[in-house]
């Protein structure tokens, strides 16, 4: 396992420097905090991480309600409250630890082999948690209260975070992960994207697309960017448009509700598209 | 090894840890760093933890490295073309002393369109740098446009502030930015605060209470009967509207910067927003109160049990507060006088306070601080002033 490099997966256009970022956090332990703009492709670098060395994929979502030991483990009070009063069941009601369910942190530590865990939208959480929770993954062991048992990590997990955050983490958080920040992609870099997305699709119609995108993009005063998913997602509408025409790009942005979702944005960017149609 | 460098970050303000410098040795030890390349990548995703220093880091490898030359400090942002121009003439602003009180019933009447106008005839007339004398634009003269100089109701020009009434700020653009730094604690602010936070049981019934489950099950002899809750939710918004402009409220920053770090820690939704003295049609989503305007009526379409917090010392010019065209920034010309404006806000939302830094036994002194308590409760910016607030917008 130690062996095992990182250098990208089939669906995933990798920059050779997230690449090393990824190796080194392998090779010291330590979890990698991914942050940058929503829709960058950081959670589709643990997907790409999973498929690229073969091992697991445990994905927590992290939700803002969310307690540290729902992610570690759960005790399954009512299936126990169910078999002591019916008594029909294989397990053995006296015995908790049939009752206890691996969270996802849990699952990381118990499996059998090498896993990818990820971590998603940290964010979300309190601070508490985050803090908690990094200090279960620097131990590496947590205790289940019901049954006095400590659980440690058979195999070190592959620890990918992500955060949306505008709000920074705390600092006991950050001193324990290694950092990056994911760019946006620039034209060329999409242009790659674009390319593992949809091989072989007419290079005038990316051409285009592309540069409407990022052209849309710059436009002052928009509340949510468009991001590599929704460029994607407007590819493969005016794909499936029998009617469209690469050339009239040019003249005219259809599908703009693929790309810009918030109603004034939409406003906004409608304005511009039937500008460029008049020029 | 890169001790220097080290350093070198620390001392351009990049916060970087002992623990993660030691990690870097490890990555260095494990042979996991082969070239500068592989350092540069290396060492900035262990030591730097925000993309905010990625551009203070790259600075310091080029210099440390390559010996590039680390560019001077830029405190400011100045954007406005006549800024530049002002400032040549009014680099070096001189201690003024004596010229007060000359043609002071004179230029009192101006009011403040007829003092931009004032200011931009002066600017067309005048070719060079002026210090003293009373017309033209310098440094500590009675002129009313210029800056350091003692008008009553005269528009500065760049330069620090000496008299609170001498408001017009025409090339201002600086900002505090009151999210980056501040002091990191302060328990007592942070538990004022947390009562604000109002748990209530919200959304489906799909927790299972294991008590009351028990307890139903014994009182059904044994048959199983399973009670759910909806779980607690911290449902309370907030909006949180920060007074930063300018040099009026500087005394006040280290609290300011408390009260903000502890309110982002503690609510899940605290919506921010700036202004500079008082508010007119529009705040400000960013510090610098220039790119992201949210109109009130914006605002208005929020929910309108949203607690509203102002932060600020609502102290000011008259006629900032009363007059239609009132603010001091000359391109917000709204007609409404903000007095409506504040009026607007202190209907829409129930429950609003005003936090005012300054000390109450002061307030009397200062007219629209008077003004502006009798449209929105306001309260001192101390522990004590605080928990009363907070009881203010707690109550139903």
């Amino acid at each position: 396992m130690s062996g095992a490099t990182f250098s990208g997966a089939s669906r995933y256009v990798l920059d050779a420097e997230l690449a090393q970022i990824v190796n080194v956090s392998m090779a010291l332990e330590m979890p990698l905090l991914l942050k940058g703009e929503p829709g960058t492709g950081k959670t589709m670098l643990a997907h790409a991480i999973t498929e690229s060395l073969g091992m697991p994929l445990l994905v927590l979502n992290v939700k803002s309600s969310m307690k540290l030991v729902e992610a570690l483990y759960q005790y399954d009070t009512l299936t126990r409250l169910n078999d002591s009063r019916f008594g029909d069941s294989k397990r053995d009601v006296s015995d908790i630890e049939a009752y206890i369910k691996m969270g996802k942190i849990g699952q990381s530590f118990t499996a059998e082999r090498r896993t990818v865990l990820l971590i998603d939208e940290i964010d979300k959480a309190d601070t508490d948690f985050q803090d908690d929770m990094l200090d279960v993954l620097d131990q590496m062991e947590f205790d289940i209260i019901e049954i006095d048992k400590t659980i440690r990590a058979k195999h070190r997990p592959v620890i990918i975070i992500t955060s949306n955050a505008k709000k920074d983490l705390s600092d006991p958080f950050l001193g324990r992960c290694n950092f990056h920040h994911i760019a946006f992609p620039d034209p060329k870099m999409m242009r790659k994207i674009i390319d593992v997305h949809f091989p072989g699709l007419n290079g005038a119609l990316i051409d285009g697309a592309i540069e409407a995108f990022y052209k849309l993009r710059q436009l002052e005063g928009i509340e949510k960017r468009p991001a590599t998913r929704e460029l994607i997602n407007w590819l493969r509408a005016l794909q499936s448009d029998p009617d469209f025409n690469p050339k009239r790009l040019k003249e005219e942005l259809p599908f703009l509700g693929v790309l810009f979702k918030k109603s004034q944005d939409f406003e906004q960017a409608s304005r511009l598209a039937q500008r460029r149609g008049r020029y | 090894m890169f001790i220097d460098f080290f350093y070198k970050l620390r001392d351009h303000g990049v916060p970087v840890s002992p623990t993660a410098f030691l990690t870097l040795h490890k990555a260095l030890d494990q042979k996991l760093i082969q070239s500068l390349d592989d350092f540069y990548t290396v060492s900035r995703a262990v030591l730097v933890k925000s993309e905010r220093y990625f551009d203070l880091y790259d600075q310091v490898f080029a210099h440390h490295f390559e010996g590039v030359e680390l560019p001077a400090n830029e405190g400011l942002a100045i954007d406005e073309m006549a800024r530049a121009m002002l400032e040549q003439w009014l680099q070096n602003p001189k201690e003024l002393a004596a010229a007060l009180g000359m043609d002071e019933a004179e230029l009192q009447k101006l009011t403040p369109e007829q003092l931009i106008e004032y200011f931009k005839e002066r600017l067309k007339e005048q070719t060079e740098r002026h210090d003293g004398g009373n017309r033209w634009i310098g440094t500590g003269g009675t002129s009313p446009v210029g800056h350091s100089g003692h008008h009553p109701g005269g528009m500065r020009v760049g330069g620090e502030s000496r008299n609170h009434s001498a408001v017009k700020v025409a090339l201002e653009r600086r900002y505090k930015d009151y999210s980056l730094e501040g002091p990191l604690t302060n328990a007592m602010m942070g538990e004022a605060l947390k009562r604000l936070r109002h748990l209530r049981p919200a959304g489906p019934k799909d927790q299972v209470n294991i008590d009351k489950s028990i307890y139903q099950t014994m009182k059904n002899a044994g048959e199983i009967e399973i009670v759910f809750d909806s779980s607690l939710k911290d449902r309370l918004k907030i909006i949180l509207a920060i007074d930063n402009g300018g040099w009026s409220m500087d005394p006040y920053i280290p609290l300011v910067q408390t009260l903000f770090d502890y309110a982002k820690a503690q609510f899940k939704e605290v919506k921010t927003l700036f202004f500079h003295n008082t508010v007119y049609e529009t705040l400000w989503g960013d510090p610098a109160r220039y790119k992201k305007p949210v109109t009130l009526n914006e605002l208005a379409r929020r929910d309108p049990e949203t607690r509203l917090i102002f932060v600020g010392d609502a102290s000011m010019a008259p006629y900032e507060l009363m007059a239609q065209d009132g603010s001091i920034y000359i391109t917000d010309r709204s007609g409404r006088p903000s007095i409506a404006c504040l009026e607007f806000l202190a209907k829409t939302f129930r429950h609003s306070v005003w936090l005012n830094p300054v000390r109450k036994g002061r307030w009397n002194y200062t007219r629209t601080i008077n003004v502006i308590s009798q449209i929105f409760p306001m309260f001192e910016l101390s522990i004590d002033g605080l928990e009363k607030a907070v009881a203010r917008l707690t109550a139903m």
